[in-house]
C-alpha cells in the first residue's frame, strides 16, 4: 500500500511539476521521504545502463537513448539529466506501473561522478560505462584521482564495466572487476608520438609510479600507454575506432562502419564509441547502430553557427575549468586554414556555483593558437586580465591580442568587414552573453 | 640565481608552473639572471647550491610518493630551511614538512619533521573555497583558492590571517606556515601570478639576497605598472569579486 501511494504521489507531483516547468528532482525527493526504500520495492527492467565520466555524459546518454529507441527498445531515461538520487527516483517511479513495475526494456541513467555511489546503492546498474576522467571543475572535484576514489565506491560486484581503454585512469577500474569490455581508438592518422599539452597526467604509472611509455597520443594523455616498471598497460579494445578522417569528418568503427561527425574533432569520438558499444551489447546489429548514429542530431547545442554583420562565425561551447574541453576547441580553430579570429570569453567561471578561481587557464594549451592562420585573439569578460596574463606566456605576438572587459565591447570590435571567420570559445555559463548579440 | 621547482611533473595539479614562469621573468627584469631547474620525480634533488625551492599541489597519492622520495634528503632539506633558505610550497606540498601525516584511510606517515605540526586527511568531502588572506608586512591581502582534504594542528608560526576561506584548523583563523624565509600555504595554483604584491615582496627579498639591498620604491612601482601591469589589473578584479561575495 505504501508503495502504491508513493508511486501515485510521485507521478502527480511530476505531472504538476511539468506544467509549472519545474525540474524533476523534487517528486523523487518527496517519494524517498514517504518511503525511503521505495527503490528496493519496485521491479526494475533487465538492463540498467549507467553512464558517467567527466566530459560528454549527456551526449552519450542522448545518443544511446536515440539508438535504442529507434531500434524498437523502450527506454526510460532522464531527458533533463537530473542525475542525483532524487532525479533517478522520479524517473523510476514515473516510468513504473502503480504496482511498481518499470515499463521499459532499459533504464538508462546519466550519473554525476560524485553522486554515483549514493544512487547505485539502491539501483545497481547491470552495465556501467565510464568514458573518461579528466581534470574537470577542480574547484568542486578536487582532482581526477579524488573522483576516481568516489567512483570506485559506486562499482558493485557483478556489474558489466564498459571502459575507455585509452584513458589510463579509467582503465584502473578494471583491477578488481573482471567483467570488462574495452572500447578505444586504434592508432590514428593525426596521432602524435610526443605528448602535446601543458600537463601530462599519464606520465607516471598509476600503480607503481614508474615512467609510462606511449606508442601514440590521440590527444592530451589519451592514447596507447604501457608502464616501464610493471605490467600495467592499455588493453586491447573489443570495440574500436579504426580510422578517423577529420578532414571529411568521418570515423570508422570496427573497420566497417562509417560514422559522420557533426564536428570535425576527436572530442566526441569516445562518446560515439561508448554508445555504439552499449547498443551492441543490448543486442542491436552493428549496421543498425551506425545508421542510427548517423541520423542523430545532438540537441545540446555545443556548436552554434552565427552571423555578425557580414561575418560568419562558430561558437564552440567549451567547459570552463576543463582544459581538455578547451584544447579540443582550440584544435578546431587552429585547423581553420583560411584564417580566423578567435574570441575567448571568461565572464563567470560557473553558472552553478561561485568561484573566481582561474588556475585552470594555466592548464589549457593556448599555445596551440600561436599560428599564422590565427589572425588575432580577443580576450573578454570579467577575467580578461587573467586571460591576458596567461596569453602573455603563450608566445603569441602582443599585437595579435586584444583585451576587452565586456562581451559587448568584443562584439563591437568584431563587427567589421573582415573576411575571416570568427571562432568563439566559451562556456555554457557565458555563451548566451555573446549569442544574444549576434544572429543565429 | 638557481630556482628549483621540485617535482614539477607530479605536484602540478592546478597550473603551478605559472608561478615559476612569472617569478623568473620578474627577477630577470630586475637584472638578476636565473636558472630554473625543473626537477622530475625520477631524479634525486640537490639543495646544495639552490637559492629558492618551489613545490606545488599534488594528489594525496603523489604527495606520499614525494614524501618518500624526500625522506632520503630529509636532513639536507631541514638544514636548508633552518639556515634561512628561501622557499614557497603551495597546496598540500607543505603538509609533508610536519611531524605526522594521517591519510584518508587512517594510516600514519612520518613527516619530514622540519616542523612539528600534524596533518589529518579525510575523504568524506573535499575542502575547497576561494580565499582572502592577510599577512604581516603586506598591506594588500592575498587572494586565491584552497583545494585540500586536510586540517593541520599545531602550527606555531602561521603565514596568514583568514579574512575569507579556510584556515589550517577547522574554523581556524590562521593559514599556512612561515619560518624565516620559507612559506607554506594551501593556496593552490599560480598564487604568485594572482598576487603581484605578494610576489613583489618575494622578489624584493630575493633581490636583497643577491645584491644586499631591497628594491627601491621606484623600482617596485615600475614593476607594478610595467611587467606586472596585467597581473595587478587581474588582482584588483579578483579582490573586488571576492569582497562582493563576502558581503553576501
Ligand atoms: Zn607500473
Amino acid at each position: 500500500m505504501k508503495k502504491f501511494i508513493t508511486i501515485i504521489v510521485c507521478k502527480i507531483l511530476r505531472w504538476i511539476g511539468k506544467i509549472l516547468g519545474k525540474g524533476s528532482s523534487l517528486p523523487g525527493k518527496i517519494a524517498l521521504k514517504i518511503c525511503p526504500d521505495i527503490l528496493e520495492r519496485v521491479t526494475l527492467p533487465p538492463y540498467i545502463i549507467a553512464v558517467t565520466g567527466s566530459n560528454g555524459k549527456t551526449s552519450t546518454v542522448e545518443m544511446i537513448a536515440h539508438i535504442l529507441t529507434e531500434n524498437g527498445k523502450k527506454v526510460a531515461w532522464n531527458k533533463e539529466g537530473s542525475n542525483q538520487i532524487e532525479g533517478v527516483t522520479t524517473l523510476v517511479l514515473n516510468s513504473a506501473t502503480l504496482g511498481g513495475k518499470v515499463k521499459a526494456d532499459i533504464l538508462l541513467i546519466e550519473s554525476d561522478e560524485r553522486f554515483a555511489r549514493y544512487t547505485f546503492r539502491y539501483i545497481k546498474p547491470t552495465h556501467y560505462v565510464i568514458t573518461n576522467l579528466y581534470r574537470d571543475q577542480l574547484t568542486r572535484n578536487g582532482h581526477p584521482n579524488w573522483v576516481y576514489e568516489a567512483l570506485k565506491d559506486s562499482i558493485y560486484p557483478g556489474v558489466q564495466l564498459i571502459l575507455n581503454a585509452d584513458d589510463p585512469l579509467v582503465s584502473c577500474f578494471a583491477e578488481e572487476n573482471q567483467k570488462v569490455i574495452w572500447f578505444g581508438a586504434e592508432r590514428l592518422e593525426q596521432d602524435t608520438e610526443e605528448f602535446c599539452g601543458i600537463y601530462h597526467d599519464g606520465k607516471y604509472c598509476p600503480h607503481c609510479k614508474s615512467l609510462m611509455e606511449y606508442r601514440c597520443f590521440h590527444y592530451d594523455h589519451i592514447g596507447h600507454y604501457s608502464c616501464t616498471g610493471c605490467d600495467f598497460k592499455r588493453q586491447e579494445a573489443e570495440y574500436k575506432i579504426t580510422k578517423a578522417d577529420l578532414r571529411e569528418g568521418v570515423i570508422t568503427v570496427n573497420s566497417e562502419h562509417e560514422i559522420h561527425l557533426q564536428l570535425k574533432s576527436l572530442y566526441n569520438i569516445y562518446n560515439i564509441l561508448a554508445a555504439f558499444t552499449v547498443a551492441s551489447l543490448v543486442g542491436i546489429k552493428e549496421e543498425k547502430i551506425a545508421k542510427s548514429i548517423n541520423g542523430f542530431v545532438a540537441k545540446n547545442g555545443r556548436v552554434v553557427t552565427f552571423t555578425l554583420g557580414n561575418r560568419k562565425g562558430t561558437l564552440l561551447t567549451s567547459k570552463h575549468e576543463n582544459s581538455i574541453s578547451y584544447n579540443q576547441s582550440i584544435r578546431i580553430a587552429a585547423a581553420c586554414e583560411e584564417g580566423c579570429e578567435v574570441l575567448i570569453i571568461v565572464d563567470a567561471v560557473s553558472r552553478k556555483y561561485f568561484t573566481s578561481d582561474v588556475s585552470w587557464l594555466w592548464d589549457i594549451y593556448f599555445e596551440g593558437l600561436n599560428r599564422e592562420n590565427i589572425k588575432s585573439v580577443l580576450l573578454a569578460g570579467t577575467y580578461c586580465n587573467d586571460l591576458a596574463v596567461r596569453f602573455s606566456f603563450t608566445g603569441i605576438p602582443e599585437e595579435k591580442l586584444q583585451v576587452l572587459e565586456t562581451v559587448e565591447q568584443a562584439v563591437e570590435v568584431l563587427n567589421n568587414d573582415k573576411k575571416e571567420e570568427i571562432y568563439v570559445i566559451t562556456c555554457f555559463s557565458d555563451k548566451d552573453k555573446f549569442l544574444q548579440r549576434v544572429v543565429r | 640565481m638557481k630556482i628549483l621547482h621540485l617535482y614539477h611533473d607530479v605536484m602540478n595539479l592546478y597550473g603551478e608552473y605559472g608561478n615559476m614562469v612569472l617569478l623568473t621573468q620578474v627577477l630577470n627584469t630586475c637584472g638578476i639572471e636565473t636558472e630554473l631547474i625543473l626537477q622530475p620525480l625520477t631524479q634525486r634533488p640537490d639543495f646544495s647550491e639552490v637559492d629558492f625551492i618551489y613545490m606545488g599541489a599534488g594528489t594525496e597519492e603523489n604527495q606520499k610518493v614525494v614524501l618518500s622520495a624526500l625522506s632520503e634528503a630529509k636532513e639536507e632539506l631541514k638544514d636548508y630551511i633552518f639556515k634561512g633558505g628561501y622557499g614557497l610550497w603551495t597546496g598540500n606540498s607543505f603538509e609533508i614538512l610536519g611531524k605526522l601525516l594521517v591519510d584518508c584511510e587512517g594510516k600514519e606517515w612520518k613527516g619530514l619533521e622540519v616542523f612539528s605540526y600534524t596533518v589529518r586527511q579525510q575523504k568524506k568531502s573535499r575542502l575547497t573555497g576561494d580565499a582572502i588572506l592577510t599577512s604581516e608586512g603586506l598591506k594588500e591581502p592575498a587572494v586565491g583558492f584552497i583545494n585540500k582534504c586536510s586540517y593541520i594542528e599545531g602550527v606555531s608560526q602561521p603565514c596568514f590571517r583568514v579574512l575569507m576561506g579556510m584556515g589550517n584548523e577547522k574554523e581556524g583563523k590562521t593559514e599556512g606556515i612561515r619560518y624565516e624565509n620559507f612559506t607554506g600555504t594551501h593556496l593552490t595554483g599560480p598564487m604568485l601570478v594572482k598576487n603581484p604584491y605578494f610576489l613583489l615582496k618575494l622578489v624584493s627579498d630575493l633581490v636583497k639576497k643577491e645584491r644586499n639591498e631591497e628594491l627601491s620604491q621606484e623600482e617596485r612601482q615600475a614593476l607594478l605598472t610595467g611587467v606586472l601591469a596585467k597581473e595587478t589589473a587581474a588582482y584588483e578584479v579578483t579582490l573586488r569579486e571576492l569582497r562582493k561575495r563576502m558581503e553576501k
